[in-house]
């Protein structure tokens, strides 16, 4: 998904995880309509979708594995369990090393990293990615695009909500084009043509 | 359960990693507390002043020294029966001679004449304690009866009626200062709680919505707040104990020589010990419980 700023990218990721309502229209995720979804529903969403904010979004007084694993204790999933998932999912963003630094002990590349972990440790069907190399250089940019292809290959559909024209241009994946708030083109295998 | 026990293992972990907040958080509660126990402090002392300036307070009925026993047995069941009376002492002819001579022991003139007198010519005395000084009032106007005229002599009450009654005003006024100013303290304490509270959680405002952002229902994020404030609200209570505690063995030996009571303040405390342990740990956690969940209600809307 792509599109100037200003255009709605963000606001779409805020309604598809019901941080906004719409005021008009339907959203359905993986055929659930959460157009009018109850508040008490909405933890129940967001464990299905996995988020990457740009800003990391990682809680400061947890460590790496901790962050990790609150997205699964929020579930309830019993502690063996999540002593078996953590370290697995902290494997494929090379991060094993690291679980017990905070956020602010390690570079920003490897806090995105956390947080792919994080949205990917309960298996998300869909993956939802708010521009999450903003806030990186090339090199980072570079390794989490590689991480979110493996992550796809596995058969996790993902929603990169950008606007680096290289990385758009080199995944040769379908890119949707918005303006204003509304699509104004939407081809199967794209490039960025803002 | 599992939830429940993961709300108080992130409540322990957020205090330990927050350990300067909440060590803030638990003095200031500490500091209201103290406050309010100095205003309870000085409650008892206003009692205790006002009690004994009431119990110095009381009305003699000099009897004539003719009354029989059963005229005066008939008095004293008399005023006995008021609800207002606490207390009746009653002093025979020869105990009101002992009390006199022993007044009079330096002043020889007044013992010879009574030697020369050759018999006791005082009559029995009974003195009258009331709840309150205003009550005295009551108790001489029943007993201005005209049975009584020739067998009740004399009462003192009359000379010291408008004492009485400055000291009943005097004690009125000072312990409605006293309750004003517990109210006026523990509405300043609910305040400066309410906004700690609303400190502490403003500093936390951005992990609770990412905690709501990963999936956490209100109560999840809500919870260790509460078990935080718990723990707070026992803590500062402990605290206080054992502050006021020191507190007391020093002041205490002081009262004892003002009151004439030893270990005033410790036993008053003790006595009490469940109501005011149950009153100030059921306001601070109810403070400090509503606050952190009105503070957070704005921030949990993600």
């Amino acid at each position: 998904m792509v599109g100037q700023s200003g255009t709605g990218k963000t606001t779409l990721v805020k309604l598809i995880i019901a941080e906004e309502k719409p005021t008009e229209g339907n959203i359905e995720v993986g055929g659930w309509d959460i157009t009018k979804i109850h508040q008490r529903d909405v933890p129940f969403l967001r464990r299905q979708i996995g988020v990457i904010f740009q800003d990391f979004k990682l809680l400061p007084k947890k460590t790496v594995q901790e962050n990790v694993a609150f997205a699964l204790e929020v579930a309830g999933v019993p502690h063996s369990r999540i002593r078996e998932v953590v370290p697995k999912v902290l494997d494929i963003v090379g991060l094993r090393k690291k679980v017990d630094s905070y956020p602010h002990q390690i570079s920003g590349g490897e806090q995105q990293r956390v947080v792919i972990a994080r949205s990917l440790v309960h298996r998300p069907k869909i993956l939802v990615a708010d521009e999450p190399t903003g806030n990186l250089d090339s090199i980072n940019t570079e390794e989490i695009i590689e991480i979110l292809k493996r992550i796809n290959e596995f058969g996790t559909t993902i929603l990169l909500v950008t606007h680096n024209r290289e990385v758009v241009n080199r995944l040769r994946k379908r890119v949707v084009t918005l303006h204003n708030g509304k699509i104004i083109a939407d081809e199967k295998e794209g490039k960025y043509r803002l | 359960m599992l939830t429940l026990f993961r709300i108080i293992k992130f409540a322990f972990q957020d205090m330990a990693r927050n350990v300067g907040l909440s060590s803030m958080t638990v003095l200031i509660l500490v500091l209201m507390l103290l406050s309010i126990n100095t205003l309870v402090v000085i409650n008892v002392f206003t009692n205790e002043a006002v009690k004994s300036i009431k119990d110095q307070i009381d009305v003699s009925l000099y009897f004539n020294y003719e009354a029989t026993n059963e005229e005066i047995n008939e008095v004293k069941s008399y005023v006995g029966g008021f609800p207002e009376v606490t207390e009746i002492i009653y002093l025979n002819r020869d105990e009101v001679l002992a009390k006199f001579k022993e007044q009079q022991k330096n002043n020889p003139e007044v013992l010879s004449a009574l030697d020369e007198l050759g018999e006791n010519p005082l009559g029995p005395t009974m003195i009258v304690k009331t709840r309150e000084p205003k009550d005295y009032e009551k108790v001489i106007q029943a007993l201005n009866v005209p049975e009584y005229e020739n067998i009740i002599e004399a009462k003192t009450f009359g000379d010291t009626q408008k004492a009485i009654d400055r000291i009943h005003i005097i004690t009125t006024q000072v312990q409605r200062f006293a309750i004003g100013l517990s109210l006026l303290f523990a509405l300043i304490a609910f305040l400066i709680i309410l906004n700690t509270i609303r400190v502490a959680i403003y500093t936390q405002r951005i992990e609770i919505s990412i905690k709501k952002l990963v999936g956490a229902s209100n109560w999840f994020v809500r919870g260790p707040y509460v078990v935080e404030s718990l723990f707070f609200s026992i803590a500062s209570i402990l605290i206080i104990g054992g502050l006021l505690w020191i507190a007391f063995r020093l002041l205490d030996p002081y009262t004892a020589i003002v009151f004439q009571k030893s270990n005033l303040l410790f036993d008053y405390y003790l006595n009490n010990r469940y109501l005011l342990i149950g009153i100030q740990l059921g306001s601070v956690l109810f403070l400090t419980v509503v606050s952190s969940l009105l503070a957070m209600r704005r921030y949990l809307r993600v």
